[in-house]
């Protein structure tokens, strides 16, 4: 019995279409994965049927009622509980304090704390037997803060489960046991729908599919029937990649002498034994499904940690990457990935923030050159065709691609020899996205700078680098060459495929399962 | 793998890694230190008249950790205070009893629209708590001047009952011999403590610490977290209003200047007694031992005959060691049990 259909859901962020045609459905009993990379609109999906945003149009029926949730709250009430990838616990309560959160139940006068804690007791029993509910929450690993994150929402008995990649930061064996506790929900009557990044988990555990791609859907698989070929699945995930018009590079040639060398790069447990080279004029894409410690990588690289282990030589010279100031006087430079937080300052002029990196570096007569600024700046906003009321209004009414091309186009007006660039055109329309990697690659041909660009978006790293890197868990696991960067292959070495016995592969099987 | 792992003495040193015992040891060094300088610094009448002149400071300093905790500041607690005095001595008339009745009703009923006023700022509007609390404080200060331009005005015997239950008339004497032996200030400082019991077994305490720690998490779990900010700010109210009790019982008169320097010092207070400055994480009794340190810093000085230039000088150093000790300390034996939990 169908509990949730969602039907031809639209939702537009600004200028970015992130569904165009959504449709979704989950029954009782069921769980029902939804797959697609990243920015597809699976999260949207979600977070549209949880109540957190509200479609541009569509209609979602729930238990045979038409539904329109103002707030999360709404949605919960009904019996939809959500457990989202970003976690929303309270890090100074303890474990049982955080489960019961927003439920609590009042005894004669006081608060019934030992039903609550027998409770909360009773349902982490069950996904992580042994953890300690009486434990203060800042002091869990992330595995156990998902697990906890899981059993808040389990205590609400919803009726629809919503689990938006609960998976990510679990081990293997937290996985099977959540897994156990999945089935043993589906029995009792509960729908669910499981999102993850992991194909073999969704082969594993899941009755029908739904696959997402550029914010529809495009296949809808039951997988007792269709069968769980991982091929044809991946097919559907990442289609067939229209070329853009932009400008292509041959692949590796015209590269010079290797530049930047990295030896055994270590940063916590973020990234492991991370070794790298990179030619004159290259752009080294790194890849990988999301959170794998590419951008903790980008900004390790650009100074952003005192306490990485590791080697790094520059045009032969050693550098310590230790602090950023370093990394920008020996012109590595990077362009941050979260652009409103790291990469300007929203509510100074677009003026303030083109020039603003010239301040840090060499020596600075006592007055600024204003006017030679100014004339640097119009020049800048004029390449990169970046559109704008005016030099002197604040960068935040600017449209999110424009100011993206800011954050791109301060650095590239100094002779940078490393450009860093962590995911650059995340959130950005297609169109401004081409100017962007336009200009990029022109800066690279002419100014013989090379580039380390990690990408969200698969289509970036196939159409404009020399090399892919896969990362995953911290390290790196393949670098892709030549006609092997492709979607494809780049999805593939992404969920870490690991060829089995016969050369066979075997899709996404964790190496740690066998 | 039952619920708290280990003996007895590493349970012991659970509850000394907890950020409010640090304060303690602090505490047994200054009390020492004390009592060497003032030879009589345990005899009952010492202690006695020490109760009375710590305890404004305690009470002002256990009503800005309830605030801390869920997260903002109150930087009008001590012009709230002399406003409250001001009220008070405005409406009592002396030599008639029931007037006291009056004063206390209505100056409760302005002390919980004071705390509504913070807490509305704050939670609904979405202000900083700091800019709302220091506007505030100019409100309370102005509003106080009006009513009462100059210290003055009276009251009634029985306020006497807050301060020494001696000087109150045809009072009974099992009360008076009482009244020789626990300090009525004391008596009002066990209230404030009985309020917060009840107030920390209920959901308000269990979500003021949920709105400090995270708001965005409280909220999404269905918490209304501006009411919680208002019933915290409300909270803080009732506590300085126990506060100028004490005054006008002391001083038989009102004023509206007196109140502002303890505005900070009750913030230095929770800090040291291990609130912590970002919210959600503290402990309101353990504020009281953050009071009594940075009133026994002014004692100390006193009697250590230092000039009053000085005094300023080291009380502020002395303050900023505690602080930084209370914070050190918490971050090594943090690590201490971290490093014991993690081998098991």
């Amino acid at each position: 019995m169908k509990i949730l259909e969602a039907k031809g859901i639209k939702k537009r962020f600004g200028g970015v279409v992130a569904l165009a045609d959504g449709n979704l459905s989950a029954e009782r009993g069921k769980i029902t994965g939804l797959l697609g990379a990243n920015g597809s609109g699976k999260s949207t999906m979600s977070k549209i049927i949880a109540g957190v945003y509200s479609a541009d149009a569509g209609e979602i029926r729930y238990n045979g009622k038409t539904v329109r949730y103002a707030n999360p709250h709404d949605a919960k009430n009904d019996g939809i509980a959500v457990v989202y990838q970003n976690l929303s616990l309270v890090a100074n309560l303890a474990v049982w304090q955080n489960i019961v959160l927003g439920q609590e139940k009042t005894g004669r006068l006081f608060l019934d704390n030992r039903q609550a804690m027998a409770r909360s007791k009773e349902i982490v029993e069950q996904l992580l037997p042994g953890l300690d509910v009486d434990k203060s929450v800042s002091e869990l690993s992330p595995g156990e803060l998902q697990i906890v994150e899981i059993a808040k929402a389990l205590s609400e008995e919803p009726e629809l489960l919503i689990l938006d990649e609960p998976t990510a930061a679990l081990e293997l064996a937290q996985v099977q046991s959540l897994f156990t506790h999945m089935r043993r929900l589906a029995e009792r009557g509960i729908a669910i729908v499981f999102t993850s990044h992991r194909l073999w988990e969704v082969l594993e555990i899941c009755d029908d599919t739904v696959i997402f791609r550029n914010g529809a859907n495009v296949a809808n698989m039951d997988l007792h029937k269709d069968g769980r070929d991982p091929d044809r699945i991946i097919s559907y995930i990442t289609g067939e990649t229209e070329k853009t018009e932009a400008a292509r590079r041959t692949r590796g040639q015209g590269l010079g002498e290797v530049v930047f060398r990295i030896d055994a790069l270590n940063h916590g447990d973020r990234l492991r034994d991370i070794s790298l080279e990179l030619r004159k004029g290259e752009i080294l894409g790194i890849g990988g499904l999301a959170g794998q410690g590419q951008r903790e990588l980008m900004l390790a690289l650009a100074g952003y940690y005192a306490d990485i282990t590791g080697s790094a030589e520059l045009k032969g010279k050693r550098v310590r990457l230790t602090n950023p100031k370093t990394a920008i006087r020996n012109s590595i430079m990077l362009v941050p990935g979260d652009r409103e937080a790291e990469g300007l300052f929203l509510r100074h002029s677009v003026f303030s923030n083109i020039i603003f990196p010239k301040f840090g570096l060499g020596r600075q007569p006592l007055f600024l050159p204003r006017s030679r600024y100014r004339r640097e700046c119009e020049q800048t906003v004029d390449t990169l065709s970046i559109k704008t009321g005016g030099l002197d209004l604040p960068i935040r009414t600017l449209s999110g691609g424009n100011q993206q091309k800011v954050v791109v186009g301060k650095w590239l007006s100094f002779d940078t020899e490393i450009l860093l660039l962590s995911d650059p055109a995340k959130g950005v329309d297609v169109g401004a996205k081409r100017d962007l990697y336009d200009y990029i690659v022109e800066q690279v041909r002419t100014k013989k700078m090379s580039v380390i660009l990690y990408a969200s978006d698969n289509e970036e790293l196939v159409d404009y680098c020399d090399r892919v890197m896969i990362m995953y868990e911290g390290k790196i696991v393949e670098i892709l060459e030549g006609d092997d960067i492709n979607a494809d292959k780049i999805i593939e070495s992404s969920m870490h495929v690991v060829d089995s016995t016969g050369g066979q592969a075997e899709h996404g099987i964790d190496t740690r399962q066998r | 793998m039952e619920s708290i792992p280990g003996n007895g003495r590493s349970k012991l040193r659970l509850v000394f890694a907890r950020p409010e015992y640090s304060s303690l040891v602090i505490l047994i060094v200054m009390v020492v230190i004390a009592a060497i300088l003032q030879r009589n610094f345990f005899r009952p009448s010492s202690l006695f008249l020490t109760i009375d002149a710590f305890s404004p400071l305690i009470l002002l300093t256990m009503g800005q950790a309830v605030v801390m905790i869920s997260g903002s500041f109150d930087l009008s607690s001590g012009t709230a205070l002399s406003l409250y005095t001001c009220v008070l001595t405005w409406v009592m008339k002396n030599g008639e009893p029931v007037t006291g009745l009056y004063a206390l009703l209505l100056t409760l009923a302005v002390a919980v629209l004071v705390g509504v006023i913070n807490g509305i700022g704050a939670g609904y509007l979405r202000i900083s708590s700091v800019v709302v609390t220091f506007a505030t404080s100019f409100i309370w200060l102005g509003v106080g001047l009006f009513i009462r331009p100059t210290p003055g005005g009276e009251s009634v015997n029985w306020f006497n009952a807050f301060y020494d239950f001696g000087n109150v008339k045809g009072m009974p004497a099992v009360l008076s011999s009482i009244g020789s032996v626990v300090p009525p200030v004391l008596i009002l400082v066990l209230v404030a403590c009985l309020i917060w019991y009840i107030v920390s077994r209920t959901k308000t305490g269990r979500y003021i610490y949920a709105v400090g720690g995270n708001e965005e998490s409280a909220y999404r779990s269905g918490i209304s977290t501006a009411r919680i900010q208002i019933l915290a700010y409300v909270v803080n109210s009732l506590f300085v209003f126990l506060a100028a009790l004490f005054f006008v019982g002391q001083n038989q008169s009102g004023d509206a200047r007196f109140g502002d320097p303890f505005t900070l010092r009750t913030i230095a207070a929770a800090v040291v007694g291990g609130i912590a400055l970002t919210g959600g994480r503290g402990s309101v009794y353990a504020a009281i031992v953050g009071a009594i340190i940075i009133s026994l810093v002014n004692k100390i000085i006193f009697f250590a005959n230092i000039s009053y230039a000085y005094g300023t000088f080291v009380a502020g150093l002395i303050v900023i060691i505690a602080i930084a000790g209370s914070q050190v300390y918490t971050v090594y034996s943090r690590r201490a049990v971290a490093a014991k939990r993690t081998p098991k």
